[in-house]
């Protein structure tokens, strides 16, 4: 066994693991935050994607302690103060998910995706979610649901922005 | 002056399912954790044909965290067959022999998952290898029999003859042949199957908790394998991620988990891995079809013939059912007034078949559209011109299509084949397609048309109760497994019931709450539990009346119902809604109003409509792309147009994948081959268009609330459009496909082939 510490949405987790557990089990088994999945454990469907020092990252292909020390972001913590990440709204007001078991992989991939590229084009956002697989959606709506929340970013910001400059200016 | 009252039906809202799914607090099988519970791991055979000679399981016996090993050479009761898999079911665990690769042989249970995996390598079994049998041709001739005592591996000979059948053939100017096939697909929802069970012995009860898509036939299966009153077995379905038809069926780690737990009295489950889910998860589509059409000059069909063999795989999972599906969907929109059809079902040493998503209507529809095609090419004539020639007509209308029991009913669908034409432009696409050839792009324009049969057998119910805080909970043994059943359920009752939408809650999927179900399969759930919710809904109102008469000390007959409230006019009683009717049940110890209502129909529903697809082929490396893809979809009367979409799109982008990717390949041994996702490719969000969906709502004559079913539509002819628009793109060269998928590999052969070409 070996001592790591993980900090997973916001909260410092010590424990002992075995050097072959998987962060995907440590997670799930573990910290029993069940909503990253496990769909292919070959590192191809995307399901697991979880953010790893900010970087999305297959949680199954990540062993435990080689995290040590890392700051983890799963689906559990997007949602802030009981308010839906805009990302998580989308998917829902789009239709963006029917089984729900490839959606917290597409959130992960799409909340990194639009802090780097905040007004993508359509192509873009298909190519950024193509390491993720969905067998019931056909895609369609989660490109929708990307789009969507990339708008209502880009206008929750531009609010900040102008709060932040009329409040220089006042 | 008329008022148009707002209904719930119709309305694309949102689902109320997507909150806690999109936070990850959904809880699907693999998330279940009974405290202390071991997980079960399996050793599965790696031959396709084999005798089983030993099995050593001392030094997996011996490693720490493992507490059982077992194997059916010293657990007599894991050789009982497997329920529902009739005449030829397999053991839970094989003994003696094995049939195919990824059979289970040997279970254990251990502290965890790896540990498990661990002692699984430690197993160690000798076998025999026998002769494979691997395609229908081989097993056909019998020289090797898989099941001896069953004497032949022809599991199920069919055959259905319609006017003169064969006869009729002779009455044609042409007969067109060919021997078309597809390959074998598989499902592979995103959550491998997975089952946990516990076991209470104080009640002596078994706790399921299963990634089914029917909890009470799953029910049935279990209580009749551990021989326990089936009173005390409770199957529940938490979430399930996607099914597509092959969680519905009848496998040996569902009996494995549920006997074990019972056995030990202790918690065990098993989560399957993707490794397993393509060796063990039963498969789909395989068929060779051997077709003739007898047809006039004038493009008329005069009769149709047709021998297939479909690969059943080594036991009856539901692959038969399977091959009469794909014989009633053989004549399509069309009329047809003379058929034959043999429908063969053979054994060969792979892993069974079952229904897929479709389940016959893509292989009936891949048949009549590819022969129509290879018809009209033959003749000079458009391929466009010789389905206006057949499809069915309006006036036609109730027609029966001459195989038992199917009497198409409504729509129009020359009118739809039309307005997808005009969508399409399809002249404006043949100028593009010349422009395009003349730079070295390649253009093709594939169109076919379909019926969507959906239900039309059995019964689905509802158990509706007044709940403590006045909503009205409605459980139905219909489990659904992404398709949004607890939204779509609810707007029917919030409309039945004059109710806002989150005064209904809709549980599914646990035999605790309604006493029978058959289950979510086949596009059925909506046209069966919605109409229960209808028809029963009214008889659930007049116990909710006979309730409040009560409270309000009135004669029932005085009670009028009216938008969620209950008042009883020229009386001095004030008026209720659910809630306080609730309450004032409770607060009097009055039970509260419930009510079981199943809604049994033995007629289908005939959904309708076409696809039409543009590809683009690039020549060099034999890509395939597809610029466009345009449905036109009849649903009947759609309850969520959102949620028909997402079952329409998503069908096409399966669909889209038997069509151009996936396949299970196996070697000449039986070995599977493509057993992981870089293998057996999905359709990814690059690779597949937006797809245009045009709605054509011609309500239902043969139900009570007009619907239809709309989980099928997108993947009936996706194989048939596409391989007909990449023969299009080579029409020059006259390029026959006769096998899907067309994969680039597939595609590249059959242009450098001869005798592919005219
Ligand atoms: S589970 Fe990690 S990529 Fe599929
Ligand atoms: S919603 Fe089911 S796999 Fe994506």
């Amino acid at each position: 066994m070996v001592s790591i510490t993980l900090r997973v949405n916001g909260t410092v987790h010590q424990m002992d693991v075995e050097p072959r557990w998987l962060l995907a089990d440590v997670l799930r088994e573990h910290l029993k935050l069940t909503g990253t999945h496990l769909g292919c454990e070959q590192g191809v469907c995307g399901a697991c994607t979880v953010l790893l020092n900010g970087q999305p990252a297959r949680s199954c292909l990540t062993l435990a302690v080689t995290a040590d020390g890392a700051d983890i972001t799963t689906v559990e913590g997007l949602a802030q103060n009981g308010q839906l990440h805009p990302i998580q709204d989308a998917f829902w007001q789009e239709h963006a998910l029917q089984c729900g078991f490839c959606t917290p992989g597409f959130l992960m991939t799409a909340v990194h995706f639009l802090q780097d590229n905040p007004d993508p084009t359509r192509a873009e956002i298909k190519e950024a979610l193509s390491g993720n697989l969905c067998r019931c959606t056909g895609y369609q709506h989660i490109v929708n649901a990307v789009e969507r929340a990339a708008k209502n970013l880009r206008e929750k910001s531009g609010e900040k922005e102008s709060i932040q400059t009329s409040t220089v200016e006042g | 002056m008329t008022t148009t009252k707002e209904t719930w039906v119709g309305r694309g809202i949102p689902r109320v399912e997507d909150p806690r799914l999109i936070q990850g607090l959904g809880e699907y099988v693999s998330d279940i954790h009974f405290p202390g519970q071991w997980a079960m791991a399996l050793v599965r055979s790696p031959h396709a044909h084999a005798r089983i000679l030993e099995v050593r399981t001392d030094a997996a016996r011996k490693l720490s965290g493992v507490h059982a090993v077992i194997s059916a050479v010293d657990w007599e009761d894991l050789r009982q067959p497997l329920p529902d898999m009739k005449p030829l079911s397999p053991p839970a665990l094989a003994y003696e022999r094995v049939l195919y690769v990824g059979q289970p042989v040997v279970a254990i249970l251990a502290d965890d998952r790896y540990i498990a995996e661990d002692a699984a390598d430690l197993v160690e079994i000798s076998y025999q290898p026998l002769t494979p049998v691997v395609n229908v041709e081989d097993a056909r001739q019998d020289s090797v029999v898989l099941h001896p005592e069953f004497g032949t591996n022809i599991l199920d000979y069919v055959n259905f003859v319609s006017g003169d059948g064969q006869e009729a053939l002779k009455e044609a100017d042409h007969v067109i042949s060919a021997t078309l096939q597809m390959g074998r697909v598989s499902a592979q929802a995103m959550e491998p199957r997975g089952i946990a069970a516990l076991f209470d012995e104080k009640t002596q009860s078994l706790m399921v908790y299963h990634a089914t898509q029917s909890v009470h036939r799953a029910k049935e299966r279990i209580s009749t394998f551990l021989q326990m009153d089936p009173n005390h077995v409770h199957v529940i379905a938490p979430e399930i991620g996607g099914g597509f038809g092959v969680k519905n069926g009848s496998y040996p780690e569902e009996v494995l988990v549920s006997y074990l737990a019972k056995y030990f009295a202790h918690p065990i489950k098993w989560s399957g891995d993707r490794f397993e889910e393509f060796l063990g998860t039963y498969q789909e589509r395989e068929q060779t079809h051997h077709v003739q059409l007898g047809i006039k000059n004038d493009g008329r069909i005069v009769a149709f013939v047709d021998t297939y063999y479909q690969d059943n795989g080594a036991y009856p999972g539901g692959g038969v059912l399977v091959a009469h599906n794909t014989a009633r969907n053989l004549m399509g929109p069309y009329r047809i007034p003379h058929f034959a059809i043999h429908c063969y079902t053979v054994m060969t040493n792979k892993v069974p078949q079952t229904p897929y998503r479709g389940a016959g209507r893509p292989q009936g529809h891949y048949i009549i559209e590819r022969i129509m095609d290879r018809a009209a090419d033959e003749l000079g004539m458009d391929r466009i011109a010789i389905r206006m020639k057949n499809l069915v007509r309006p006036q036609d209308f109730p027609y029966a299509t001459g195989f038992p029991g199917v009497v198409y009913d409504s729509g129009d669908y020359p009118q739809t084949f039309q307005d997808l034409l005009d969508i399409v432009d399809v002249s404006a696409f043949r100028v593009r397609q010349q422009q395009a050839r003349a730079q070295g792009i390649r253009l093709g324009l594939g169109l076919a048309n379909y019926v969507e049969i959906s239900a039309g057998f059995g019964f689905e119910g509802v158990h509706f109760r007044l709940a403590a805080d006045g909503r009205i909970e409605l459980a139905t043994g219909a489990t659904g497994q992404g398709q949004g059943h607890r939204t779509a359920l609810a707007q029917i009752a919030a409309d039945t019931f004059e109710m806002p939408l989150e005064q209904i809650a809709v549980v599914e999927g646990d035999t605790r709450r309604i006493d029978k179900g058959i289950g979510t399969f086949g596009s059925r759930t909506v046209i069966m539990a919605g109409n229960a919710i209808v028809i029963g809904g009214q008889e659930f109102l007049e116990k909710a009346r006979e309730a409040a008469a009560k409270i309000l000390d009135v004669k029932t007959t005085d009670v009028v119902y009216h938008q969620g409230t209950f008042s009883a006019p020229g009386t001095s009683a004030k008026s209720l809604d659910w809630t306080l009717l609730a309450s004032e049940l409770q607060r009097a110890s009055h039970s509260m109003p419930a009510h079981e209502y199943y809604f049994y129909s033995n007629t289908a529903t005939y959904g309708f409509g076409c696809h039409g697809v543009i590809v683009e082929v690039n020549e060099k490396t034999s890509e395939i792309r597809i610029p466009r893809y345009v449905v036109v979809h009849d649903g009947g009367v759609v309850v969520n147009p959102l949620l028909a979409n997402g079952q329409v799109i998503g069908g096409v982008v399966q669909g889209l994948g038997s069509a151009l990717y996936e396949e299970m390949r196996f070697n000449e041994n039986g070995q599977p081959i493509t057993t992981s996702f870089l293998a057996y490719h999905l359709p990814g969000a690059v690779s597949v268009p937006d797809i245009e969906i045009h709605h054509r709502n011609y309500r239902a004559p043969g139900n009570p609330g007009g619907y239809k079913g709309v989980g099928e539509a997108g993947i009936i002819p996706s194989q048939a459009v596409i391989l007909s628009a990449v023969e299009d793109a080579f029409r020059d060269q006259g390029l026959r496909l006769n096998y899907a998928p067309i994969t680039p590999g597939r595609l590249f052969q059959a242009m450098h082939r001869e005798e592919a070409k005219l």
